[in-house]
């Protein structure tokens, strides 16, 4: 395993820096070069290591059985889960799932990388609120994000066309689209006889060379995996290597943060760690910057509990945790006469949206998108573990492997992702019988999918089978989490935005309404949930909330 | 080859004069070696890590009926009783211990039904037979998710021998592609769509 060095600074953690960034993922490595390019001193902690692309392979076992990248109770990282409060959470070999490494999730992830719409950030007001849930506006307007999903798309890489029902960019995709695969020319072609408009996805991998990177070789391992020749726009490399070339910024790797300590004037001033020896070190800092993801930051929060903040730091509202958010999900599945080959290259390369609002007269609150893959992100071991199920086909001896020559590359499926609504009582605790192995309390997560979100994945389930059928498959077979979530990557809402500091955690600069030095930027700053996809709109309002910190520090307001 | 066979009925039924279980255990090289002597105990001598030669010898001829080999490689070809030898010794004693337990069941079963006491010794009629029997259990489920892991999973982890899980299902563990992909988008492409 390749680890990074960081010969460029090095602080003494009794002194004190400008910021200490907790993260070093989608918004951490953002956060990271943003701030130090600015000029200041950062340290950034990461729990896990600094991979490479050289450390990256076409590793199903590793990547997903032993959960090697996103850790895992038998990586020691234990977390528990349970559908509502009654229950008692019971230990789970993965629930949230996340990746230990410099660049976080976003070097594991799809790539798939919608932006929210305008609608997102109002719905509230458009739609009216919904009895029962923390359903409300964003204290922004995607007008106010534009320009920083634009700065994405270019300082990040994006490859993309705008398409019919896209918001409006100030400038256009930097690559052009994906090359179209098998399984996305059967969804166009039905959707185009259902009079639906299919087009090209984006997707934060390169399709052409863009700032010194290459472009896709079409390998097939994106979602799970990080990419072998460093065309997947992650933040390991697109931003953590500038971030370090500031020669403000140093990155400490397998560093675990247990506490963000404060002192009587209520103010952030160290960041408490494990270093790599599992020896406790503490990071003096004047500002702290939480980026840790939408599970993690609520927990650290809520382990900096002291007796000037007894429910947790800058957890006054009781937001803190709440308001967990997933996105929902369908899936159908089926089998075509020649060979679709979805394995080979990016996950997806067509999307339908022309169903981002769902009619109201449907008696449910929702909406979502479509796209083409293959079944099992293309890797053969999931394949034909789920195959029989998917297929109705034997399970095991001859019939079985026979079936799986013709079934693995003729295969399709196309997906729902969809809405899901924020909720108090779906949240991130500490459970009180897990801990860690660093002595931390354990993840404990409680989540039910409200009713609209199921019917919402109900309905899209429905309909991607009526797309599958026009498409001309067979064995047409489909699911969707009929009984509820017990987990997932998307994780959202979690320490919210807002302007009310009864009902939110952080305002829109992304500084927590108690603590006047604390900022938090990950999903967990979501206020609702879009259509999935989030870590385009978490990009940009990393660049967003940097530009604001550095406004504030330079009218020195921190 | 049923010549050779020695049931584990005929195996104690030799032994009812004895009393002690160490004169069992001392018995059991004695039953390995009747193995070994078998066609099928071609797992002797190997050096397995976690898993004991006998589970070897019998994990190997069940997975063996999982995917079998027909034209194409099967479990065996492809090393998928070593797969399980490295992987069930990494953290994994909860699986390893439903393979035990679910062996006994099934070598119990083995004696009960054709009074045979090993697996391996049955003939592939008589294996299906046992697997259709046991195949809504926690035993036959780790061992079908350990042997599709096997067969699909790097060479590196002991397993998919020379890539040959992949060959069977038309997969190629290339680092790059280019269109057309396949079909379909060939099809898309010259018709201009």
């Amino acid at each position: 395993m390749a680890q990074a060095s960081n010969p460029a600074v090095s602080f003494d953690t009794r002194e004190e820096v400008d910021f200490v960034v907790v993260g070093s993922g989608a918004a951490g490595g953002i956060m990271a070069k943003e701030l130090a390019a600015a000029g200041h001193s950062v340290v950034v902690l990461e729990q896990g290591p600094h991979l490479q692309a050289v450390d990256f392979k076409h590793d199903e076992w590793g990547y997903q059985h032993n959960n090697d990248l996103v850790w895992s109770t038998r990586h020691g990282n234990r977390q528990t889960f349970r559908r509502n409060e009654n229950e008692e959470a019971t230990l789970q070999e993965s629930v949230l799932g996340y990746a230990h490494n410099v660049g976080g999730s976003s070097v594991h992830f799809s790539g798939n990388f919608w932006r929210f719409r305008p609608i997102d950030f109002m719905e509230a007001s458009v739609r009216g609120t919904i009895a029962g849930t923390n359903f409300a506006d964003w204290p922004i307007s995607y007008e106010d994000l534009e320009p920083y999903y634009t700065k994405v798309d270019w300082e990040i890489g994006v490859s993309g066309l705008q398409g019919p029902w896209d918001p409006p960019r100030s400038r256009d995709y930097p690559c052009p689209p994906m090359p179209i695969k098998g399984s996305d020319v059967l969804l166009e072609r039905a959707a185009k006889q259902m009079g639906l408009t299919s087009y090209p996805a984006p997707v934060a991998i390169l399709s052409q060379p863009h700032n010194g990177r290459p472009a896709c070789i079409h390998c097939g391992f994106c979602n799970g995996y990080g990419c072998e020749v460093n065309a997947k726009s992650s933040s390991m490399v697109t931003m953590i290597p500038l971030a370090l070339a500031t020669g403000t910024c140093e990155l400490r790797t397998m560093a675990t943060v247990s506490q963000i300590n404060t002192g009587e004037s209520g103010r952030v001033t160290e960041v408490v760690y494990f270093d790599e020896n599992g020896t406790e070190q503490a990071q003096r800092t004047r500002a702290a910057v939480l980026c840790a993801n939408g599970a993690e930051t609520p927990r650290l929060l809520l382990m900096s509990a002291n007796s000037m903040f007894p429910d947790g730091l800058a957890n006054a509202s009781g937001f803190v945790g709440q308001n967990l958010m997933f996105n929902g999900y369908s899936s159908v599945v089926g089998l075509f006469d020649e060979p679709v080959n979805a394995w080979k290259s990016v996950p997806t390369t067509r999307v339908v949206h022309d169903f981002y609002e769902l009619d109201e007269s449907l008696g449910f609150y929702g909406g979502g998108g479509i796209d083409g893959r293959h079944p099992t992100a293309g890797t053969p071991l999931g394949f034909a573990l789920s195959a029989p199920d998917m297929f109705g086909s034997p399970s095991w001896g001859a019939e079985f492997k026979e079936n799986l020559a013709f079934q693995f590359s003729h295969c399709a499926a196309f997906d729902g992702h969809s809405t899901s609504l924020p909720l108090a009582t779906n949240n991130v605790t500490l459970d009180p019988n897990y801990q860690d192995d660093f002595g931390r309390p354990a993840i404990r997560c409680t989540y039910s999918d409200h009713p609209d979100d199921l019917a919402t994945m109900e309905w899209f389930l429905n309909k991607t089978v009526e797309l599958m059928e026009v498409a001309g498959a067979n064995s047409i077979n489909g699911f969707y989490p009929e009984t509820g979530q017990t987990g997932n990557v998307h994780l959202l809402g979690t320490c919210r935005m807002g302007d009310d500091p009864m009902t939110s955690v952080i305002n829109s600069d992304h500084r927590a309404h108690d603590v006047p030095n604390l900022f938090m930027c990950d999903g967990s700053s979501l206020v609702t949930g879009g259509r999935g996809q989030p870590t385009m709109t978490i990009m940009a309002l990393a660049f967003r909330a940097a530009d604001r910190i550095n406004q504030l520090a330079q009218r020195n307001e921190i | 080859m049923q010549k050779e066979l020695l049931s584990r009925r005929a195996f104690f039924n030799s032994l009812k004069d004895a009393t002690g279980k160490s004169v069992i255990l001392l018995s059991m090289p004695a039953l390995l070696h009747a193995c070994r002597e078998s066609r099928q105990a071609r797992l002797a001598g190997e050096d397995f890590q976690t898993i004991t030669e006998e589970e070897a010898i019998e994990f190997d001829a069940i997975t063996a009926r999982i995917i079998p080999t027909t034209e194409t490689a099967g479990a065996r070809e492809a090393g998928v009783v070593f797969f399980m030898d490295a992987v069930l010794g990494d953290s994994r004693e909860e699986q390893h211990a439903i393979l035990k337990d679910g062996l006994r069941e099934l070598q119990s079963a083995a004696v009960q039904e054709f009074d045979v006491a090993y697996f391996h010794l049955l003939d592939a009629r008589q294996q299906d037979q046992l697997i259709e029997s046991i195949s809504d259990t926690s035993f036959f489920f780790t061992l079908r998710y350990l042997t599709i892991a096997g067969m699909f999973s790097l060479p590196e982890y002991g397993g998919n021998r020379d890539f040959v899980g992949y060959d069977v299902i038309g997969y190629q563990n290339r680092g790059a592609w280019t269109q057309p992909y396949s079909f379909y988008d060939a099809d898309f492409t010259e018709r201009g769509e």
